[in-house]
């Protein structure tokens, strides 16, 4: 063991009901080095940093700080041993300002309670007494900190953000380094980073790089967990893989190859390449034509598309994000209204029908925000599995429901698309799942049902290597049994993989149709940005992030 | 000597703390109103034996419980069912008073014998107070207005809407009181046994239709996941605005029997003040109860249990009523704080000797 080792996790055993989420890791980080933790949704990267942030209590195993065993039963604790994390999902309260959201977890007590106040009407007496001091630390909250003194620390460590700014002005990347700096303010020597990237544009994901780097230079070190591969390469330095709750091995990035690691990660041959099969394209299912639509905001999104998709034919749809993919999953998937144009599903007109009818009339849905439109997170997995076919028939008479035959059909889709990290389909709730086992679930509920048309928004975004293939293949079956499917996608080689066409969508409108086959990568990245016609070269690269909308609240 | 308090979040909740607490809170809530009672110079344990041991034990005690419990579970399930949708009905007051009001006027204008007349009492008293809820869940479902506010305020309009018709139009017998004439027999509602009516009858199968309801059709499965989740819920072509709309008028419907159980099975005639504030006891019963139906039936037997209890310990000791509710109060208040301690563990570091580290070591420089 080298002198520089700084966190020393050693035999951490973590048992769920049911399910063994770490069976005796061992982890070890060394000073300054960005250590990635890689696997597979369900492999316990996240129930291991969970451990080491005090959120869990391991069955069995110790960790060591420096040397020092630490006994860790809050995130308080493992905060006041140095140990920060950032989570996926951000914590910030968006109406406050950047340094307001900096202290508020640390509970600075409001200023009438601080020892060192001069202005406090409260006599020195009782502000100075321990138990005042520690009721008011749980129970007040003071947010008028200096903001210089945070707006130094983002300019130490070369953030550009401006503190004084809301949480609402900033965009994903810069909430991501507001988050990274609350953990800074609490002055932490190890950052844990889940999946930091999973929200970030491939700018945003470069600019956090960088700033990760310069945080190593500085003597932190840095846990990163990812499933990408890709990731590992540009920023890892040593990487851990874990499988199935246990640690797979250690290696220096530089040493392995990118299939080893896929190998390791998923315990077999990754194929990158997948085999497409010609199928005969039949009727078409899905009839579109100059469908309009506006955002949520009453912005024009769609501007006239027409689009056929046909019996085994699987339509990529590539463009930058924001171009209207979102708006036009929607309105083919019948949740929202056109203001112009009509959908033709199977030959009927069903233009500006209710949800229930594009669902009976075979179209599946498969959205890109799983947790928005996807599921129920606070309800099950039985919930979840049967959210659309709970009216049908084989689950009893009406208006009655047959609980038992719903727990059936729920336990056959986990089984058969491979849903791990469920113990009991009545017990486990959606949002226990993780990213890519909640996505299989989705899936498996929208492809079961054998639909005419599928709209698949970004499948395998934020899913493991694993679980791509398998989503990947899954589609590739559901085409080869006839059914139509719209695939968006902001991976380009996905929608090359899978395609029998590709459209490119441009500010609400199809600017370019070409085939995988006689495809131009380049002409695509032109035309995604609005480059491809003759005379507009279009400015459409986004505001540097650093620059903040102004500050009218 | 330095004291520290720390909240964490539990990961999960031990057995004996999730059966426990409903039992350790009441007691605690018990505890603390003693020290009222030791004040005015009455013996808690007595007082609490008046309040608890004989109006479970007397005859007269667990009949009046019973009757009390009928309005309390019909405004239970009409605030659990909203609930249960995501949705808070605070207005079951109002939707109790708008059904009461209108079974007593078919129980004063109609003759009918008491087989038919009953039933359609209730029956105009259910659309009295599902018309009175669903104009809160049009609202709500057409164009997001919040539902706490509107069904809150018609209760006000209801209760005024009250006091003109008793003073108007429904005034009745002899003098110049505002209150409507005594009922009928035949409008009366008929006593079950030992002096409770048959609208404990009408409450316990609109427990069971509630149960039934949430856990064995499809209406149930649709309730529960627009309540979840309403966006993924009309993804998957269930139609929000058909289940708000549902839970509301059911829920106005429950409250509005209640009402006119009240009147026409306890109190025989309606009196002006008439404003029981049931539809308001019926928010912490719901959220005591808001697992399952049973439970709501439950928690309203509990709360029936003090309010007789209460009124027995004030005439018993002629302690003041607002003691009474003080009781109730804290109860209330010491079972909503105990979800609170269930989901979180408090613990207090005692640490003898100088406080070396100050409680905050962050606050550095100005």
């Amino acid at each position: 063991m080298s002198e520089d080792t700084t966190l020393r996790m050693e035999g951490i055993l973590k048992e769920f009901p049911g399910v063994v989420a770490n069976d005796h890791v061992n982890l070890s980080v060394e000073r300054g080095e960005i250590h990635g933790l890689l696997g597979e949704n369900g492999a316990g990267k996240s129930t291991l940093m969970k451990v080491l942030y005090g959120l869990y209590s391991q069955d069995d195993g110790d960790i060591y700080l420096d040397g020092e065993r630490l006994d860790l039963g809050s995130p308080q604790d493992a905060i006041d041993a140095g140990i920060g994390m950032v989570h996926q999902h951000f914590m910030l309260i968006p109406r406050l300002t950047v340094a307001e959201n900096v202290v508020l977890g640390e509970r600075e007590p409001a200023t009438a309670f601080r020892s060192d106040a001069e202005d406090s009407w409260l006599p020195a007496a009782i502000r100075n007494n321990s138990l005042v001091q520690s009721l008011a630390g749980q129970f007040s909250l003071g947010l008028d900190v200096p903001e210089q003194r945070i707006q130094d620390l983002a300019d130490q460590y070369g953030f550009d953000i401006d503190v004084s700014a809301k949480i609402w002005e900033l965009d994903v990347g810069q909430q991501q380094r507001v988050e990274i700096l609350k953990a800074l303010y609490r002055d932490v020597d190890l950052l844990i980073l889940d999946e930091p990237t999973a929200v970030l544009t491939p700018t945003e994901a470069e600019r956090l790089f960088d700033s990760l780097e310069r945080l190593t230079d500085e003597g932190l070190s840095i846990i990163f967990i990812t499933h990408k591969l890709t990731e590992v390469d540009a920023i890892v330095d040593r990487v851990t893989v874990l499988r199935e709750g246990r640690n797979v091995g250690t290696a220096e990035v530089s040493s392995v190859s990118r299939a080893d690691l896929a190998e390791m990660m998923v315990g077999r041959e990754v194929l990158f390449e997948i085999d497409r099969d010609a199928v005969d394209l039949g009727e078409p299912v899905l009839r579109a034509r100059g469908v309009r639509a506006t955002d949520n905001r009453d912005i024009e999104a769609l501007s006239g598309i027409d689009l056929t998709v046909r019996q085994g034919e699987i339509v990529g749809i590539a463009g930058v994000s924001g171009n209207g993919q979102k708006e036009l999953a929607e309105v083919m998937a019948g949740i929202r209204d056109v203001t112009a144009g009509e959908v033709v599903v199977n030959g009927d007109d069903i233009t500006g029908a209710k949800p229930r009818t594009f669902v009976d009339s075979g179209v599946s849905f498969v959205p890109e925000d799983r947790l928005q439109y996807g599921c129920a997170e606070d309800l099950s997995v039985m919930h979840n599995a049967t959210m659309k076919d709970f009216r049908d028939s084989r689950f009893g008479d009406r208006p009655f429901l047959n609980y038992g035959e719903l727990r059936d059909y729920a336990e056959t889709l986990v089984e058969e698309f491979d849903v791990r990290g469920v113990s009991d389909v009545t017990e486990t709730k959606a949002g226990d799942l993780s990213g890519g086992n909640l996505q299989k679930l989705i899936l498996a509920r929208e492809i079961y049902r054998d639909p005419d048309l599928l709209i698949a928004n970004q499948p395998t975004r934020g899913v493991d290597v694993g679980a791509i293939e398998f989503i990947r293949e899954t589609l590739l079956e559901q085409r080869k049994a006839g059914t139509g499917i719209i695939l968006l996608s902001e991976d380009l080689d996905e929608i090359f993989d899978l395609s029998d066409r590709i459209l490119v969508v441009y500010e609400g409108e199809f600017v370019y149709e070409t085939t995988p086959a006689e495809a131009d990568r380049e002409r695509i990245g032109l035309e995604m940005t609005g480059g491809g016609d003759d005379e507009g070269q279009m400015e459409t690269s986004p505001p540097p992030s650093g620059v903040t909308q102004g500050s009218e609240s | 000597m330095n004291v520290a308090v720390t909240v964490d979040a539990r990961e999960d909740i031990p057995a004996w703390l999730a059966y426990g607490t409903p039992v350790f809170t009441v007691l605690a809530a018990l505890a603390v109103s003693a020290i009222a009672l030791v004040v005015l110079d009455v013996s808690p344990v007595a007082a609490y034996r008046t309040m608890f041991v004989e109006t479970l034990v007397t005859e007269f005690g667990l009949s009046e419980t019973l009757t009390k419990a009928i309005p309390l579970i019909l405004t239970g399930l009409a605030v659990y069912l909203p609930l249960k949708a995501g949705l808070f009905n605070i207005g079951a007051e109002g939707q109790l008073v708008a059904g009461a009001l209108a079974g007593t006027w078919i129980g004063l204008n109609v003759s009918l014998p008491g087989l038919a007349l009953v039933p359609l009492m209730f029956v105009a008293a259910a659309v009295a107070g599902g018309i009175w809820a669903g104009i809160p869940a049009y609202l709500r479902a057409k164009w997001d207005v919040n539902e706490i506010i509107t069904s809150l305020l018609l209760t006000f309009v209801a209760l005024e809407i009250q006091s003109y018709l008793l003073r108007g139009p429904m005034q009745g017998g002899t003098g110049n009181f505002p209150q409507s004439d005594r009922f009928s027999e035949a409008a009366t509602i008929p006593e079950l046994f030992g002096g409770v009516h048959a609208g404990l009858l009408v409450a316990v199968c609109m427990v069971i239709a509630t149960y039934v309801l949430m856990t064995k059709t499809r209406l149930g499965f649709e309730i529960t996941f627009v309540g979840s989740n309403d966006e993924a819920a009309q993804q998957a072509g269930m139609s929000k605005f058909y289940v708000y709309l549902l839970v509301f008028v059911v829920g106005g419907a429950f409250a509005a029997m209640g009402g006119i159980s009240e009147i026409a099975g306890a109190q025989g005639r309606y009196r002006a003040g008439f404003e029981p504030g049931y539809g308001f006891t019926a928010i912490p019963i719901a959220l005591l109860g808001r697992n399952s139906a049973l439970k709501v039936m439950l928690a309203g037997l509990f709360f029936a249990v003090l309010f007789v209890g209460g009124s027995s310990m004030e005439v018993a000791f002629g302690v003041p009523a607002a003691l009474v509710e003080i009781i109730q109060a804290l109860v209330i208040l010491f079972l909503i704080t105990a979800e609170f301690f269930k989901s979180y563990r408090v613990g207090i570091d005692l640490k003898r000797g100088p406080a070396e580290t100050p409680a905050h070591p962050q606050r550095g420089d100005d």
